[in-house]
């Protein structure tokens, strides 16, 4: 647990590539008003599927943000990561070269790392055989490039970690660096998450039934599964102190996380494993329940994830729930940027205060019990204190991150 | 294992004018880390099961000229295997697992499942169902099964409809499937954490554990690497040509408890090792043979220094490089401007595992656990990668 005399950590840089906008304010808009990202799929051939739609980032342009990256040699999630953590530096105003001689490291979630790449080289096994598989592509396969691009992109000389804990990897990453910088080991760190869409994923949960035809209605009676998505979030993680003396604009306090696993199954979520992983993200946090005033959930739009989330928070809070949303209705499920995009929304939602909405709603599931404010539709003011930001996975690998206003 | 003469003369290129990456005066003084210690671990490589396969390179099997590849094992899609040559486990025996379950799991998992029940079979005191609530998972892999993902991937294309891929084969086609299995297994309901960097995979998980411990996260974890031999890995190796030519492509898991002192004490494990620092650095990255060299010698220096260890104090280097193009004298540049050009004992794991790719760092720690060491024998346990990134592992013997 969190020594008193450790550092605060402050969130003072936010970045996104998303399906809704380059940018985190143009994304965090977005999604206050409850706009969809929501488009056919160009990304990869999706005729022959029943299902077609998905949150892809059309026209990528990577080149218009990086400086130093050469964008050939990358592949697609770690250009998203670095491009997010190139637009989450340049929104926090800091001196590009302080990061880079100061001991600054980068933390960044993925599910499939780059998966688009891996199909690539697998369309040139079906088509011309092993013998012919591109040597560039070969050598983009490696997860771990999605961090170490963030660190070439910044020319930063700390530690690059890429967690791959599948959809709840972002807010391990978050955790991680938080650490980082409480306890010294750092004294910066970009914190993100980053997946490309590919059809192999969009194939699986096809057939897991989990994926939706065209629209993505966490909460809602009718809701029927995820839209797979893609996409690369960033948040620059500094201690408090540092952003005070530079004067810079501190969106949100990051106060802690819990993490766990069901060791149930493979896809099938526990309530009561999350409810005991809510309390341990409180218990980092030293918070109670009754100091959140909104939950960021996982909020898949598949039925059993609903309940399940639901129930959890339940055992957890009782019958007083806070507000609980899901901006994958709007984005879809960014799998391992998806708790990254998560707890970008909390921090503007902390700095500007409201609620994040949850789209595509038009009856709360009775099933869920009374109490369940989704924030249907567009956003809502309020002045909000302390968040709550939701990441599960398959595996059962759950995490939590807390944020907060800074008082 | 040699590397060509080409990468020796870049490398000292490399030496001649390197530095130290300027950090700013604000920067935070490394601190002293609070050691943890390996009381358990399970190994699983072409050597034979066990730590003991490595420890005496005459047993393993696999340096007596190149093993030829269970065709079956490898590639049952395919005839044709590149001119690599390479370290398999034969005959992998499952039984330990029990029958339930193991039909659709890939063989990343069950190499890490398989070294898993060796490491907590292994404990001198067992851990009970409470200890387990609290006991967490940390898994190095660059990709996961490429098998299983690329396959399923193949599925897609090949089949008359691109969703009529088999749904029970999906979580293998995700990175944290084995260390998921690992917990569900297991009951190990703590932190479960899949750590990606490539050649540096096992350093991530090591101090990612060490972190989730230290920041009270979990009370211990199991923690190390795992990599599977298939054909979209060799041919991998085979494409890109990064290894030196006669290198072996092995494959493997070494997987070890991590815990704090007082915790192996309390419960009557004997500790095989103190882990003390284990330091991860990014440099300007790749081609710049000057500026590597340089975030590895300001690594390994930071790694000591944090283990309050001296460089005269380390007997034993493990090089985790041997044989990557490009690599291995870079490598060899760092260690001779840290430790001077005495003579240090080298043990090296490429020898009796092969190649082991995100397990290298596991089975780097495994190798020198398994030959008998003086009391005090300190190992620096280093790597690198060919995106620039360096990383170095301080562990010593526990008396």
């Amino acid at each position: 647990m969190p020594e008193p005399s450790e550092r605060r950590v402050v969130v003072t840089g936010l970045g996104a590539v998303s399906s809704l906008g380059t940018g985190a304010h143009t994304f965090g808009a977005a999604i206050r008003e409850g706009r969809s990202g929501v488009s056919p799929i160009r990304g990869f051939d999706a005729t022959g599927f029943p299902h077609r739609v998905g949150g892809e980032v059309h026209d990528f342009d990577p080149r218009s943000v990086l400086r130093r990256l050469q964008v050939s040699e990358w592949g697609r999630s770690g250009l998203f990561a670095a491009t997010a953590a190139r637009l989450a530096v340049e929104d926090s105003g800091i001196d590009p070269d302080l990061l880079s001689r100061s001991r600054t490291g980068s933390c960044v979630g993925t599910t499939s790392g780059e998966s688009a790449v891996i199909e690539q080289l697998t369309e040139q096994w079906v088509e011309k055989g092993f013998e012919n598989l591109d040597p560039r592509l070969v050598r983009q396969v490696p997860a771990g490039r999605i961090a170490w691009a963030v660190n070439a992109e910044l020319a930063l000389h700390g530690e690059a970690q890429t967690i791959a804990t599948a959809c709840s990897a972002s807010n391990y990453a978050l955790g991680y660096a938080f650490d980082m910088i409480r306890t010294g080991e750092a004294d910066y760190m970009i914190s993100g998450g980053a997946d490309s869409l590919n059809r192999w994923a969009h194939a699986g949960f096809y057939r897991l039934g989990a994926l939706a035809e065209s629209v993505c209605r966490p909460f809602d009676v009718d809701r029927s599964g995820i839209l797979t998505a893609e996409g690369g979030v960033a948040l620059l993680l500094e201690p408090l102190e540092r952003a005070v003396g530079r004067g810079a604009r501190i969106y949100a306090e990051v106060l802690g996380y819990g993490v766990n696993c069901d060791a149930k199954h493979p896809v099938s979520p526990d309530p009561t494993s999350i409810a005991e992983c809510i309390r341990l993200a409180h218990r980092n946090a030293r918070i109670r329940p009754e100091d959140v005033d909104y939950i960021c959930a996982h909020g898949t739009g598949t039925p059993t994830n609903d309940a399940t989330e639901v129930k959890a928070v339940r055992e957890v809070f009782g019958d007083r729930l806070p507000p609980i949303s899901s901006i994958k209705s709007m984005i879809g499920h960014t799998m391992g940027a998806a708790s990254g995009f998560g707890a970008l929304m909390c921090c503007l939602a902390l700095h500007e205060g409201f609620l994040p909405p949850t789209a595509n709603v038009s009856q709360v599931d009775p099933a869920l019990g009374p109490g369940v404010d989704c924030v249907p539709g567009t956003g809502r003011d309020a002045t909000l204190r302390v968040v709550q930001n939701h990441g599960f996975a398959f595996g059962g690998n759950n995490a939590i991150t807390i944020l907060g206003r800074v008082a | 294992m040699t590397t060509g003469s080409g990468s020796m003369s870049h490398a000292r290129t490399a030496t001649a004018s390197a530095q130290v990456p300027h950090l700013s005066a604000d920067t935070t003084p490394a601190a002293a880390v609070s050691p943890l210690v390996v009381s358990g671990c399970g190994v699983l490589s072409a050597a034979g099961p066990g730590l003991r396969s490595l420890g005496d390179p005459a047993a393993g099997g696999s340096t007596s000229g190149p093993a030829e590849a269970g065709a079956g094992l490898l590639a049952p899609d395919t005839d044709d295997l590149p001119p690599v040559p390479v370290a398999p486990i034969h005959d992998l025996r499952t039984d330990a697992l029990g029958r339930k379950g193991l039909a659709s799991l890939d063989r990343t998992t069950i190499l890490a499942l398989l070294a898993c029940h060796q490491a907590l079979g292994g404990l001198s005191g067992e851990l009970s169902a409470q200890d387990r609530l609290r006991t967490g998972v940390a898994v190095g892999t660059s990709t996961g099964s490429i098998r299983s993902s690329s396959e399923f991937s193949r599925d897609t294309l090949v089949q008359e409809k691109p969703y009529l891929v088999r749904a029970s084969l999906f979580p293998n086609s995700v990175m944290n499937c084995c260390a998921s299995q690992v917990a569900l297994r297991n009951g190990l309901r703590g932190v479960n954490a899949t750590l990606a960097g490539g050649r540096l995979s096992s350093h991530a998980a090591f101090r990612y554990a060490r972190n989730a411990i230290v920041q009270g996260h979990a009370d211990r974890v199991l923690v190390g690497g795992v990599e599977e031999l298939c054909p979209q890995t060799l041919w991998g190796w085979h494409r890109s040509e990064a290894l030196a030519p006669g290198v072996k492509v092995g494959e493997g898991a070494a997987i070890f408890v991590l815990e704090p002192p007082e915790s192996a004490a309390n419960a009557g494990r004997s500790p095989l090792a103190e882990i003390l620092a284990c330091e991860l650095a990014s440099s300007a990255g790749r081609g710049n043979a000057q500026a590597v060299v340089a975030a590895g010698v300001a690594t390994v220096r930071r790694a000591l220094e944090r283990s309050r260890t001296s460089a005269e104090e380390i007997t034993t280097v493990v090089p985790g490089t041997t044989g990557v193009v490009g690599l291995e004298a870079v490598e060899t540049a760092i260690l001779n401007r840290v430790l001077g050009r005495r003579t240090i004992r080298r043990i090296d794991p490429v020898t009796m595992a092969g190649e082991t790719f995100s397990a290298g760092g596991a089975f780097q720690l495994a190798a020198w656990l398994a030959r008998p060491g003086d009391r005090a024998d300190t190992a620096l346990i280093i790597s690198l990668d060919q995106d620039g990134a360096v990383a170095c592992l301080v562990a010593r013997r526990t008396p």
